[in-house]
């Protein structure tokens, strides 16, 4: 089903010579993890501020739902309640004074209960990590945390559709971890997200599919490989091959192999190149209920093997009991990693998310790795 | 080679009342034509500490010299100073003055009360270094980003300057010009500048840098070549870094081939070289390299352009390249797989050019050169 | 793109941008006070015409839209003005048109009525110049102007720097308006209220930020205090001075000479007057 459909949409700013938009008619695939593509410029965010109704085509139409968007009041009110949009840099999007001011902006303008407000800001607080920040004023955050204080703001807004416009932008390469696989989960969860950007390696490792744009108009709609594949397209657009996809070409040409299936991680990438006995993967499920202690047990019986973490629950309770990790970011990646080197590895990981785990794994099998994985309760 | 930088002991503080000095005891070497990349989290001092370079803090304790003489803070001699030391900081817009890209661009010759014809002739260098001849009388606000980001390296290029520091200059721009800009680098290093990135991006740290400084909370935790940094995963860790692309796959694959680690690659080229078994022969690169005009191609296989005067002969020629950003690597990685391919240079970058060809050898491959 | 950027943009692309803008200034205020000097009815169109024509070579015969809503927005100005000045005449003077209308005393002469299409006419006349010279001089031009009639340093200087954080400002509020917008930051009074607020607020952090950063990025480039600049723009020369002034006297003796021809009440209330 499409969330967001827009028909041959055409736009042009005041003044301009041409038009930011040009006949752009694009599907957003509810659950489908998407990426619009584009050089700076090439029309991105006058995309997105299409779809949630801060801009209103010249021509065309944009579809919401299946509805086509009305541009009254109360429209859009609703609209933008269900398209939520965090843009690139974080200063253009502080409205409150404190932390927690700021993520309840949003819910307030909707006039929801004060009740609903508050909780709505604790799970955003939750979420992104910004607990302990709460009363802090914003103007003394960190650039990293004023951009999950963004994406917290948006969360509060509970969208079906959340559109992030260059999310790791600036972010320390820990914290842009921390920031997709949060992204990984909300998309588990239900939540449709669009990314917006011109980060080809970001691109290729989070797209089921790519909208390419090019000087206001859409080149490409479709997977990432039929893109990356047609060299003129991807200079014309501004943009490089993923490195990922390179080695992986050139290593299928050499050994005169299908490139297919094409490795997208780390992992899958190590699979295509070598093979060795496996170590295997235990997966120990977190929630809020899980008594840290008995969890800390557990890790004490570890012995070699290394420990990572997955989700923000397990994060939140390994830092907070202090916790013997190895792992900290990109957990599922470096125990993947230690399995594929014939080590045994323990995954501390959100509840909600084993299955996302286990589609992972699953993944892998068509790379030719099959790793042993267990849930240990 | 000797230390064209270098800091003894520097210690410095916003305001008294912090807790924590945001330089602490940092004694770090900068040497002379040595890629260099400070590396570092946000927040971990890398500004700090470059503007200690050209003198706009002043240590709180210890010394920072340049070219082994401690730096004097008169009015005078830091004039002097910031003509040698260039910086370039990360958002173009607080750096940008004037009205025009030509007024922008001649500010620093202007500064230094150069001749009109020598002013006319850096801009005009300049400008073509950075690809925006054509913008030279467009008035810098209706630039995009990515043009603004060029117009200040243009307007630091002007001075001519002895050391660059250059503040995350790939952040925010289209993979191509990232790619532009690392080339132009090379060439700036070709010339003799002393280059130094202070970025917290470790694959690009890692493919570019021959020595690299860690700073963590004010603190040098590091000083040396990238891969002994990252072979230890908790300092890394604790860095707020991750571990580069390569280095990572590297290390899983020859673990489980049970071979050691190095030679570590650092760029997809050397990667793959490894990956691939040695028996077979590489393909052939031809090597054309341009000082004033084209010569006619005379090669087989796929083409790919390297500098900014054979990207410039190329465009006015009207011809496309294959590989039109980051060539080295693509035909390397022709040349690995078995392909021949051709590599027009410019002739300033040929010696680094072939150095990187000729690297190829240690990690199994070695791919011929013909010119 | 706002308005502001517009008119930039416009300025920039102005075939009269190469013209010394000192002597465009000379010029356009020569027009303006011989626009003033003499009662002529004719002579604000005259002014007109100058700035019309000067207006359409200017942009290329393309006069691009807002140019015409803000000449429409002042031609509106004016005549609530001009309609104010026309009924408030002088009570010692015969009445054409005397009555109460609510709580107003409307009491319209001959002369007053005069004067307000007078005064219309000049502020159209006016407008029309002044915009010909702001959609042909961009604001640095205009500062370099006012250094060769040497202006002190420091307030050219000052012109410029305020020209470009303007701007950066101005994008800036543009971005966090939009990102109120995604936030339903105008949803009903009160929260369209706060969110103007919070937006001013943002504003001007964020020039106080980029005030802090600017000087180090400005040491950074060896900054001495002064800006020097590369292309000063066209002197003024004898031949603008002498066509300046042979335009403002010729304009002045048509003045002088077509002074009463045009008597708007009559037209309008015939020999009744």
């Amino acid at each position: 089903m499409n969330v967001i459909e827009t028909e041959n949409i055409t736009y042009y700013y005041e003044g301009a010579k041409t038009p930011s938009m040009k006949g752009v008619s694009i599907s957003i695939r509810k659950g489908v993890k998407t990426v619009i593509l584009g050089a700076n410029g090439a029309g991105k965010s006058t995309l997105f501020y299409h779809f949630n109704g801060v801009v209103k085509p010249k021509e065309g139409v944009v579809k919401v739902m299946g509805e086509p968007v009305s541009y009254r009041k109360k429209g859009l009110t609703a609209l933008r309640s269900r398209i939520a949009v965090v843009l690139q840099n974080p200063d253009d999007q502080v409205f409150g004074q404190t932390v927690e001011t700021d993520i309840a902006y949003g819910p307030r303008n909707m006039k929801l209960p004060e009740s609903e407000v508050k909780e709505r800001v604790e799970e955003a607080l939750f979420q992104t990590g910004l607990g302990d920040l709460r009363d802090k004023n914003t103007l003394q955050l960190s650039y990293g945390q004023r951009k999950r204080l963004a994406l917290a703001g948006a969360l509060a807004m509970k969208p079906e559709v959340l559109i992030m416009d260059e999310p790791t932008a600036g972010l320390d390469p820990q914290m842009a971890l921390e920031l997709m696989e949060l992204a990984e989960q909300l998309h588990h969860m239900g939540t449709t997200i669009v990314i917006s950007t011109h980060d080809v390696d970001l691109a290729y490792a989070w797209a089921d599919e790519i909208h390419v744009l090019r000087r206001g108009e859409l080149i490409f709609s479709g997977n990432s490989e039929d893109f990356y594949s047609d060299p003129m397209a991807v200079h014309s657009t501004g943009v490089m091959q993923p490195s990922m996809f390179v080695i992986n070409n050139n290593l299928a040409a050499f050994r005169g192999e299908d490139p297919a299936p094409y490795p997208r991680t780390e992992s899958q990438l190590v699979s295509k190149m070598v093979s060795g006995p496996k170590g295997r993967m235990t997966a120990i499920p977190v929630g809020t209920d899980t008594d840290a202690a008995a969890l800390g047990r557990i890790l004490d019986g570890r012995g070699d093997s290394k420990v990572g973490v997955f989700g923000t629950v397990s994060r939140r309770m390994m830092y907070d009991s202090s916790l013997p990790a190895d792992y900290v970011f990109n957990g599922f990646e470096s125990c993947m990693g230690e399995c594929l080197m014939g080590r045994d590895s323990i995954l501390v990981c959100d509840r909600d998310s084993i299955s996302l785990i286990e589609s992972k794994i699953q993944r892998l099998k068509d790379f030719g790795t099959e790793v042993g994985f267990e849930v240990r309760a | 080679m000797a230390n064209i930088l270098e800091t003894r002991d520097l210690t410095y503080a916003y305001t008294s009342r912090q807790e924590d000095p945001s330089l602490d005891s940092v004694s770090v070497g900068i040497s002379e034509g040595v890629r260099t990349v400070i590396l570092g989290a946000n927040g971990a001092g890398k500004s700090t500490l470059f503007y200690h370079f050209n003198g706009i803090f002043k240590p709180k304790s210890g010394e920072v010299l340049y070219r082994g003489k401690p730096l004097e803070y008169t009015r005078e001699a830091l004039s002097v100073l910031r003509n040698e030391i260039s910086v370039v900081v990360q958002n173009p817009d607080e750096q940008i003055f004037s009205a025009t890209v030509e007024e922008d661009v001649a500010f620093g010759p202007m500064n230094m009360g150069m001749e009109r014809d020598e002013i006319e002739r850096r801009i005009q260098h300049s400008l073509f270094k950075v690809g925006m001849e054509d913008y030279r009388y467009r008035p810098t606000i209706q630039l995009s980003y990515g043009q603004r980001k060029r117009v200040a390296l243009a307007g630091a290029l002007a001075t001519d300057p002895k050391v660059l520091i250059l503040d995350e200059p790939t952040a925010g721009l289209d993979p191509q010009m990232s790619q532009e800009v690392i080339e132009l680098v090379e060439e700036l290093i070709s010339a003799g500048t002393t280059v130094i990135i202070s970025t917290h991006d470790v694959d690009l740290a890692y493919s570019w840098a021959d020595e690299i400084h860690v700073l963590r909370r004010g603190k040098l935790v590091y000083s040396g070549k990238p891969e002994p940094f990252f072979e230890d995963r908790v300092q890394t860790a604790l860095a707020g870094l991750v571990l580069p692309h390569t280095f990572s796959v590297n290390h899983s694959v020859q673990a489980i081939r049970g071979l050691p680690e190095a030679p570590f690659p650092r760029t997809n080229s050397q990667m793959l070289c490894k990956m691939l078994p040695d028996c077979d022969a590489a393909g052939k690169i031809r090597l054309i390299p341009v000082s004033d005009s084209l010569p006619e191609c005379a090669g087989e296989g796929r083409v790919g352009i390297y500098g900014s005067n054979v990207r410039r002969l190329f465009r006015a020629a009207g011809m496309t390249p294959d590989f039109h950003f980051n060539a080295v690597e693509h035909c390397l990685m022709e040349a690995v797989s078995g392909r021949d391919a051709v590599l027009y240079c410019d002739e300033s970058v040929r010696a680094a050019v072939l150095e990187r060809i000729q690297s190829m050898e240690q990690f199994g491959k070695c791919v011929e050169v013909v010119m | 793109m706002s308005e502001q950027t517009q008119m930039d943009t416009l300025a920039y692309s102005s075939r009269m941008l190469s013209w010394a803008p000192l002597g465009k200034f000379l010029f356009v205020i020569a027009v303006l006070i011989v626009n003033i000097m003499t009662s002529s009815m004719l002579v604000p169109f005259v002014t007109l015409a100058i700035g019309l024509i000067l207006m359409a070579y200017s942009t290329n015969f393309k006069i691009p839209f807002f140019v015409g809503l803000a000449l429409a927005e002042a031609l509106l100005i004016l005549a609530i003005g001009a309609g104010i000045i026309s009924i408030t005449g002088d009570k010692a003077d015969p009445a054409i048109w005397d009555t109460n209308l609510l709580w107003f005393d409307i009491y319209m002469t001959a002369d007053s009525f005069n004067k307000a299409w007078l005064i219309l006419f000049r502020g159209v006349a006016g407008m029309s110049v002044m915009l010909a010279f702001a959609t042909s001089t961009p604001i640095p031009h205009l500062s370099q102007a006012l250094r060769q009639i040497r202006m002190p340093r420091e307030v050219s200087e000052l012109v410029v720097l305020i020209y470009r954080y303007g701007f950066l400002l101005l994008e800036r509020m543009e971005s966090m308006w939009d990102a109120a917008h995604c936030r339903m930051g105008f949803n009903g009074f009160m929260n369209t209220m706060k969110t103007t607020a919070s937006i001013a607020v943002g504003i001007f952090t964020s020039s106080s930020n980029m005030a802090d950063k600017a000087q180090i990025a400005l040491d950074c480039r060896n900054y001495q205090g002064f800006f020097p600049v590369y292309n000063s723009p066209p002197k003024v020369g004898v031949k603008w001075i002498a066509f300046t002034a042979a335009v403002f006297v010729l304009i002045y003796l048509f003045g002088i000479h077509t002074e009463g021809w045009i008597n708007m009440a009559k037209l309008f209330f015939g020999e009744a007057i």
